[in-house]
């Protein structure tokens, strides 16, 4: 979807990136690039990714290659766009007052919102936290029920 | 005695003579300049009433006829390249063009001169023209084509005038307050504009002339800014080499009018440009440079005025190349600024937030800072209950405050540290000032017990101010109990 995020479709390719990007937030977007929904997260991750480049990276990875349901089954994603955060290899987690504190679900509203999360995490991590809390308020915050799931 | 006062005396007599012998001069001075205006009145009067000739006289001296013959002969001989060797000053062909130059301002005052000669006259027959059309020449064209008539559609004013003046011009005849001249006016005044006309001609072959001949004397200086601003420029600074030892900045401001009259707008005044806002490049610069356009023209033409005053380059390239590296420049100003790249956000907490201080800050603390009321209250004595607002342990608690020890509920609102500092200095000031008190006054007090005692201003702000020590063991504090007896 854009040119300037890289997509990744390997294995290898997560895992370099994962222990590459040393003293950056690194922003996993778990995803396929056909999905509206994942279409307005990328838009959005695309037109910050200058912005945030001095303490972020941001990848994409297209959940439909084999390669990648490895990390699908660990990270328990199930629904798209899932965007999953780490701080020099580790995985940071994060409380949006979801069940689920170790990933993001679905998109932002707006830019800033998306800007503020990774700074949090940022901060978090660089103080030596592994959860931090997210500063956005509940109404901005995206809310999925998993009513399928419970049926 | 009565020597001193004579002497006085012819003193004064001496003064009054010397003015008188000033104030006679003065008159006759003022009589010689009276006759003198009196003849400018005379001649202004003259100039309206009296023949064409006494207006106009240059085509009769002898100046100009000669040096109208000298350029006819040299327009038709054509370009002499032979005279190269000789130096610039000697070259006769150079003495005339500085001839011309001088020449052809004349020739414009006599226009100027002509051109009111023939309004006045012309104003009993149609007033409204003066306004309409300025330019002397055309004024002096159209009343040709004019001349008595009446009726204007019967006259042609096509190609002297553009359409819409023409068109004003009719309108404002068929309804001029004017009447036409008798025939012995009318016949002055036709005269009169002959003689602008073939002034005007005379003017125009003189220029051509100069031009001609100025890619011979000076190419580098024709080549930037033109042959005939160069003419112009060379003859009002008097010759190549002034022009060449003039500073830039004059050669910007030669031909530059003079201010504006007192009393006129200056709104419509321009900048301090002179012959150089006749060049071409300056034309075609936009509105907005103009001024470092105009600076630069200058720089580059004494530049070359400079070249040509040496003969270092008769073929004229380093003209050339001078113009070209304007041309450039003078885009260059006009490129747009490199489009801005979004920054990307500084990484956070990078910086160290910077923390002031100062009197300001400290001011601004202190309307948060804890008060002594609040210490006291969040302190306790040891195993003395303390009361409640709400009585019997609820509510808020209030510690030390109004217990038995300190005997009062209200604390006063002590003086803060830097309230104590101002009323140090203040009372400083008032003990130090001399004269302003009474001598009487001192610092010192003479108390029965202990001789002399000083105050100490800041006592009374520290009593209560340092919470940290309890004021029940305070040696400044009050009585607890005062029992009567």
């Amino acid at each position: 979807m854009s040119y300037v995020l890289t997509t990744l479709t390997k294995k290898k390719e997560i895992d370099s990136i994962i222990r590459d990007t040393i003293d950056k937030v690194l922003v996993l977007r778990f995803g396929r690039a056909s999905d509206p929904g994942c279409l307005h997260l990328d838009d959005l991750l695309s037109k910050s990714a200058r912005e945030v480049s001095k303490f972020a990276n941001i990848a994409l990875v297209d959940i439909d290659s084999e390669d990648v349901q490895v990390y699908i089954k660990y990270f328990d994603i199930s629904l798209i766009p899932s965007t999953i955060f780490f701080f020099n290899a580790h995985h940071m987690k994060m409380d949006s007052g979801t069940a689920d504190h170790t990933k993001w679900i679905g998109a932002f509203h707006t830019k800033q919102d998306f800007i503020d999360v990774v700074e949090a995490i940022f901060r978090g991590a660089m103080k030596g936290k592994m959860i931090v809390n997210c500063p956005l308020p509940q109404e901005r915050i995206p809310k999925y029920q998993l009513l399928y799931k419970d049926l | 005695m009565a020597t001193l006062a004579d002497s006085f005396l012819a003193d004064l007599d001496e003064l009054s003579d010397n003015d008188a012998d000033v104030i006679e001069e003065g008159d006759v001075d003022a009589g010689n300049m009276e006759e003198d205006i009196d003849g400018d009145m005379a001649d202004i009067e003259s100039l309206n009433y009296d023949d064409l000739d006494s207006v106009s006289k240059l085509q009769k001296t002898q100046r100009y006829n000669d040096i109208m013959q000298k350029v006819e002969d040299a327009l038709e001989k054509g370009s002499d390249i032979s005279n190269q060797g000789l130096v610039l000053e000697d070259d006769p062909e150079y003495q005339l063009i500085v001839d011309c130059n001088a020449l052809s301002v004349d020739i414009e005052n006599e226009i100027i001169i002509i051109h009111n000669f023939i309004r006045d006259k012309y104003r009993l027959k149609f007033p409204e023209l003066e306004s309409l059309v300025h330019h002397p020449i055309d004024y002096a064209r159209v009343v040709k084509k004019i001349g008595n008539e009446m009726d204007l559609t019967l006259v042609d004013l096509e190609g002297l005038l553009p359409s819409a003046i023409i068109m004003v011009v009719s309108v404002t005849a068929s309804t001029t307050s004017g009447k036409p001249l008798p025939e012995e006016v009318l016949q002055k005044t036709i005269d009169a504009c002959d003689r602008a006309l073939a002034l005007d001609a005379a003017k125009k072959k003189v220029l051509d002339f100069v031009e001609s001949r100025m890619g011979y004397i000076a190419p580098n200086l024709s080549a930037i800014v033109g042959s005939a601003v160069a003419a112009k420029l060379m003859g009002t600074a008097g010759g190549l080499s002034a022009l060449a030892k003039m500073p830039a900045c004059n050669v910007q401001l030669l031909g530059a009018k003079k201010k504006n009259l007192a009393g006129f707008s200056t709104a419509t005044s321009q900048f301090r440009v002179g012959y150089i806002e006749q060049t071409e490049v300056f034309q075609t610069t936009p509105p907005a440079l103009r001024m470092r356009a105009c600076r630069l023209l200058a720089a580059k033409s004494t530049l070359a005025a400079r070249v040509d005053s040496t003969r270092g380059d008769p073929s004229g390239n380093t003209g050339r190349s001078l113009r070209e590296e304007i041309h450039k420049k003078i885009e260059k100003w006009q490129e747009p600024p490199p489009a801005k790249q979004p920054k990307p956000l500084p990484v956070p907490d990078s910086e160290p937030k910077k923390k002031r201080g100062g009197r300001r800050l400290r001011k601004m603390k202190e309307r948060y800072a804890l008060t002594d009321m609040r210490k006291l209250a969040n302190r306790m004595q040891f195993g003395v209950p303390e009361e409640s607002s709400l009585g019997d342990g609820l509510g808020e608690g209030y510690g030390m405050l109004g217990q038995a020890g300190s005997g009062k509920l209200r604390v006063s609102a002590g003086q803060s540290k830097l309230a104590a500092k101002v009323a140090k200095k203040f009372k400083e000031k008032n003990y130090g000032s001399s004269g302003a008190t009474s001598g009487l006054t001192s610092s010192l007090a003479f108390t029965p017990v202990q001789g002399i005692e000083l105050t100490n201003p800041q006592a009374h702000a520290h009593q209560l101010g340092s919470g940290t020590q309890s004021t029940y063991f305070s040696e400044t504090g009050t009585f607890s109990k005062i029992k009567r007896t």
